[in-house]
């Protein structure tokens, strides 16, 4: 009798293990972005598989298709075409166009993450990326230990690295400075190596709410410069277009806080604020809120909101008489101060036990500059 | 100087709510909620959460706090 009650127990355990674990599924999502006035619009198919192991070891692939068409806005001389070639050199003042600039890419990129659990129930995850384009290429291996502080794992640190290698193709038509014009090189590879470093810790609070807090730092080293994008010197004496020109190294660090609660049985609530400083004078905030309400077993709607604010970098400078001989230059918007607001709601709907349908819908604002509205809709197989 | 202190208004503030918070000693069977997809960012649709990410680390001067792992990209 002793015996039947302890087999039961070990099989319920077993099963309830079981299903708390495994989380084999394939997921297909397709997302469409499109910026106003015709700028950039990327489409992207994606697909993920999760497969568990048992309950020690889960493997997780992921591919996904970029296909970006538009343009970028940059100083241009109007006399010679607004193309991304565009030489450079002493231009007529009213011929400089802060104009946006064609291109068109396509990205593929894999990654793979496997996982390993051990007696105690601690993880590591151990991942490698990669990621082709036209001009860029990348290469990424990670490493991420879990360990729990606790027996009922309701506290655990956690300790991630990573380092990416990354190629940068820079054509020598683009005028920039580091192409030795002489030996005839049409393009030159330029190295972009990037260590990223993070240190969690989560803390469940009850049986509906969850904290996690993470500080990060990332160290990149290399060639940070977007040979595309063009700066405006010397205007008053003797106006010229030339590459940007930002600094070769960048040391960034932040605090990350989330916070999970649900408020009910079908309601829940998912925020964070991140802190983000840099050397390049750059600090950030971003707060993001989000909504999930089971409108039933099968259908659960969502609704979140993003806020984002930054200040500009210290070579950073948008306007067309400002620099002249600065070492480091840029007008590239994205180093400018400003804020971005990102709204989105979404829809998932369980078919059955196996398929679930989703679909979203975004619209990013970054104030002042641009806005983008992006759709995606999937589907999600467990198996 | 303004920015720095409201910066460590909004990390005392956060203390002070956690600190607040009763922890309590929760049982592995009792984590069905905690373990539902939407308490996870993006509803636990990691494609969609991905994609969101790159967006932003491609159009905004600032990026991390999401794992060290996500691949690199020609978009800075």
């Amino acid at each position: 009798m002793q015996l039947k009650r302890t087999l039961s127990v070990v099989t319920c355990s077993i099963l309830a293990a079981s299903i708390v674990t495994a989380d084999d599924y394939v997921r297909l999502q397709y997302i469409y972005y499109d910026e106003d006035s015709g700028r950039t619009s990327v489409s992207t198919p994606a697909m993920e598989i999760n497969k568990d192991f048992g309950v020690d070891y889960t493997l997780n692939v992921s591919l996904v298709y970029d296909s970006l068409s538009g343009a970028s806005p940059t100083f241009v001389d109007a006399s010679s075409g607004a193309t991304a070639t565009v030489s450079d050199g002493a231009v007529y003042k009213n011929d400089i166009r802060f104009a946006d600039v064609d291109y068109a890419d396509k990205r593929k990129s894999v990654g793979v993450a496997f996982t390993t659990r051990f007696a105690s129930r601690d993880a590591l995850t151990v991942g490698a990326n990669f990621s082709n384009e036209y001009d860029y290429r990348s290469y990424e291996a990670s490493a991420e230990y879990l360990h729990y502080l606790d027996g009922s794992k309701n506290q655990s640190v956690s300790l991630g690295a990573s380092y990416q290698k990354n190629d940068v193709s820079v054509y020598c038509s683009l005028g920039t400075d580091i192409c030795d014009t002489s030996s005839g090189a049409s393009e030159k590879i330029m190295d972009l190596d990037v260590i990223s470093l993070e240190v969690g810790f989560t803390q469940t609070i009850d049986t509906t709410s969850q904290i996690k807090a993470s500080l990060f730092y990332i160290a990149e080293d290399g060639y940070l410069s977007n040979p595309y994008m063009r700066v405006v010197r010397d205007y008053d004496s003797n106006p010229k277009i030339t590459p940007e020109k930002k600094p070769n190294s960048r040391k960034s660090y932040g605090l990350f806080l989330q916070y999970a609660k649900a408020l009910n049985d079908r309601l829940a609530f998912v925020s964070s604020y991140r802190f983000y400083r840099d050397d390049w004078d750059i600090m950030s905030h971003t707060v993001n809120g989000e909504f999930y309400y089971e409108q039933s077993s099968a259908l659960t709607l969502g609704a979140g909101l993003r806020y984002y604010r930054q200040n500009e970098a210290e070579f950073y400078n948008g306007r067309r008489d400002y620099f002249t001989t600065e070492i480091y230059a840029s007008s590239d918007r994205r180093m400018s101060g400003y804020n971005a607001l990102n709204y989105t709601v979404s829809i998932d709907y369980r078919l059955n036990d196996k398929i679930s349908l989703n679909a979203s819908m975004s619209y990013y604002d970054q104030l002042d500059y641009f806005d983008a509205v992006y759709y995606g809709m999937g589907l999600k197989y467990r198996f | 100087m303004k920015r720095e202190m409201s910066m460590r208004f909004m990390i005392l503030s956060l203390l002070v709510i956690c600190s607040g918070c009763s922890i309590k000693d929760v049982k592995p069977w009792e984590k069905a909620t905690l373990a539902k997809e939407s308490m996870k960012e993006g509803g636990g649709n990691v494609l969609l959460t991905r994609f969101k990410h790159h967006i932003y680390f491609s159009k905004e001067g600032s990026k991390g706090g999401g794992g060290v792992s996500g691949g690199g990209c020609g978009c800075n």
